[in-house]
């Protein structure tokens, strides 16, 4: 019953925008204060001093720090030229470039609202004297940038992995596969535009462009190869990875000499104030978990539904059903830290593995993204494009089609992410 | 004067917030190189750790100055205005009310941890890292305040402080990239 109410009061302050952070931390008050009484009010300093110390999230700053240097630092350019010199030769070949582009790209800031505002600024102007209508410029930009948060480094993934308490490395690992087929698949999806409304290609494809434009790009490939090279080889941990793609993005800032102080100076603060945010809804989010396991909530959930059924792909299905309702109303952080701590168990119980169940949920929030009224990669590319939200909906929907199967693919054939992950680490 | 107040107060915030980032950074990337040749600082989970829960509170404050925490405004929005205006009074209440518990619960806790020390650096005060708390929480309250007028006529007007970022976000970039 008490539980009850404390749902319902933190549904209520959600929807008079209280900060999410604040309303959990309200409601498990009120949980602290029903069951243990006014002296247990001294908790909320302990609890919410601890969850600001996670050490694993450190890697949060660092990574937003890396893509904020990124931005800064002239890469965005370098990147785009080198995959238009590969790709662009398709039909279609700009749209193709924002999607290759937003791979490397996208979302390693943890603030997909300056990433899609950094890259579209660049791609969605060019699309619109190409040829391309706003929608599909939008459309593209946002489907594209949403897929990039299951493809490692990525934000959500590390909340996931230390709220599960599983492994961040492994997670990142599993994203590789499905992020490349859903790559694949909104090419697919573009190219079948560019037919259709005979886009243009970009540029005949030239060897000796290629290789220009790769020796140009090469320095910004330090980072991936860093990244993802120091974390499949087992040589640093993912916070590690997160230090040294500092040290890289700085350098290579340094290299192309477009780092300026009022870049650094932004690159910073923005960095700081993303992960303030993110890491003031763990802390309380560590306030309300202690209320709730104490409360034995989580089991109780766990048992509820493990009577109901004990098939893993029933229950993955009602997950994922929660998670795209969740995916309109939640931002992917707030999402995760609010649910996560909360079905672990179910997910343990049923012998889901945890990895799995990440990239199942971190593919749904990607969907979540694209969904308004809480959709801030799609808005901010609607903004971008000069294109109503609605409109460039009605050409999302294609786009989203995509993600959609991969989701379905990932929770169906757990080999499909999970078979890196075996070959890598198990 | 009270536009005054904000600005200083948005400046000392973004400088501590930066230079907190800065600390972060070397720390992590010190003991990052420290541990791949092959020496372990004894101090680095303790110390980052630390420096993570300082950019939390101070990094907050200065995002509910900018009013960038993560919210849901849709349905508030969608209130006709007496009742909008109502709940956003009620809503900021809950929010102070919070951080006056959280201050005055951080004080509380202060005592108690009179006379200990960090465990790697047995020279620094655990008061001295955990007034963060305290310290965070006041500075949440003034910060919430001072950007309320703002907040309030936006709401009245029906206007999303998310778009409205996101806006601004925007603009900027289309401005450095028709600059190139």
């Amino acid at each position: 019953m008490l539980i009850l109410l404390c749902f319902v009061v933190l549904l209520i302050l959600i929807c008079i925008n209280v900060p999410i952070a604040v309303a959990l931390a309200v409601s498990a008050i009120i949980g602290l204060l029903a069951t243990e009484g006014p002296g247990s009010l001294v908790t909320v300093a302990l609890d919410m001093y601890d969850g600001s110390t996670k050490f694993s999230l450190i890697a949060i700053p660092m990574f937003v720090l890396a893509g904020a240097l990124m931005n800064a630092g002239g890469i965005t350019d370098r990147l785009i030229n080198f995959v238009s010199a590969l790709i662009g030769f398709v039909r279609g070949g700009l749209a193709m470039v924002n999607i290759g582009v937003s791979l490397f790209f996208a979302e390693i800031s943890g603030s997909a609202v300056a990433d899609v505002a950094a890259l579209g600024s660049i791609l969605i102007p060019q699309m619109k004297k190409r040829g391309y209508s706003a929608p599909l410029a939008a459309a593209v930009t946002s489907s594209s940038a949403s897929l990039a948060i299951i493809i490692p480094p990525s934000i959500p993934m590390i909340l996931y992995a230390t709220s599960a308490g599983t492994s961040v490395e492994q997670l990142f690992v599993a994203g590789i596969v499905p992020g490349l087929i859903g790559a694949f698949g909104l090419m697919f999806v573009a190219y079948m535009f560019a037919v259709r409304y005979n886009l243009p290609v970009e540029e005949a494809f030239n060897t000796r462009r290629v290789f220009d434009t790769f020796m140009d790009a090469l320095p910004a490939f330090s980072l991936p190869v860093i990244i993802l090279g120091g974390i499949f080889g087992g040589w640093v941990t993912a916070t590690e990875a997160a230090g040294l793609a500092v040290i890289a993005a700085l350098l290579v800032g340094l290299w192309y000499g477009e780092f300026n102080i009022r870049h650094l100076r932004r690159a910073m603060l923005d960095g700081g104030m993303q992960t303030a945010v993110v890491m003031l809804l763990v802390a309380a989010s560590v306030l309300m978990g202690g209320f709730l396991t104490r409360a034995q909530v989580p089991q109780q959930l766990a048992q509820g539904i493990l009577d109901f059924t004990t098939n893993q792909y029933v229950i993955l299905a009602i997950l994922n059903v929660f998670f795209l309702i969740i995916g309109f109303f939640l931002h992917s952080a707030a999402a995760i830290i609010l649910v996560i701590p909360i079905v672990i168990p179910l997910i343990n119980a049923a012998g889901i593995d945890p990895v799995h169940f990440g990239l199942v949920v971190t593919l749904n929030l990607a969907i979540g993204q694209q969904t308004p009224p809480v959709a801030s990669v799609l808005i901010t590319s609607c903004a971008v494009a000069r294109a109503n939200i609605w409109e460039v909906s009605k050409v999302n929907v294609y786009f989203v089609a995509v993600l959609f199967v991969v989701l379905m693919l990932c929770t169906y054939v757990p080999a499909v992410p999970m078979f890196l992950v075996e070959y890598f680490y198990r | 004067m009270l536009a005054t107040l904000r600005n200083f107060l948005e400046a000392v915030l973004e400088w501590v917030t930066i230079l907190l980032m800065v600390l972060l950074t070397v720390i992590v990337i010190v003991a990052v190189l420290f541990r791949i040749f092959g020496d372990s600082l004894s101090w680095y989970d303790e110390v980052a750790a630390i420096c993570l829960s300082w950019i939390t509170y101070y990094g907050a404050a200065l995002a509910a100055l900018k009013r960038r925490h993560i919210g849901f405004d849709s349905v508030l929005l969608a209130f006709p205005v007496p009742i909008r205006m109502a709940a956003l009074i009620i809503a900021e209440i809950i929010v102070l009310g919070f951080f006056v518990i959280m201050a005055w619960a951080g004080m509380e806790v202060l005592d108690v941890l009179e006379g200990d020390y960090l465990v790697s650096l047995t020279w620094v005060p655990v008061q001295f890292t955990q007034s963060v708390i305290p310290i965070g929480a006041t500075l949440f309250i003034i910060c919430e305040l001072l950007s309320l007028p703002e907040y309030w006529r936006m709401t009245l007007a029906g206007k999303s402080l998310e778009h409205a970022e996101i806006e601004e976000e925007v603009e900027a970039e289309m401005k450095k990239a028709g600059a190139n």
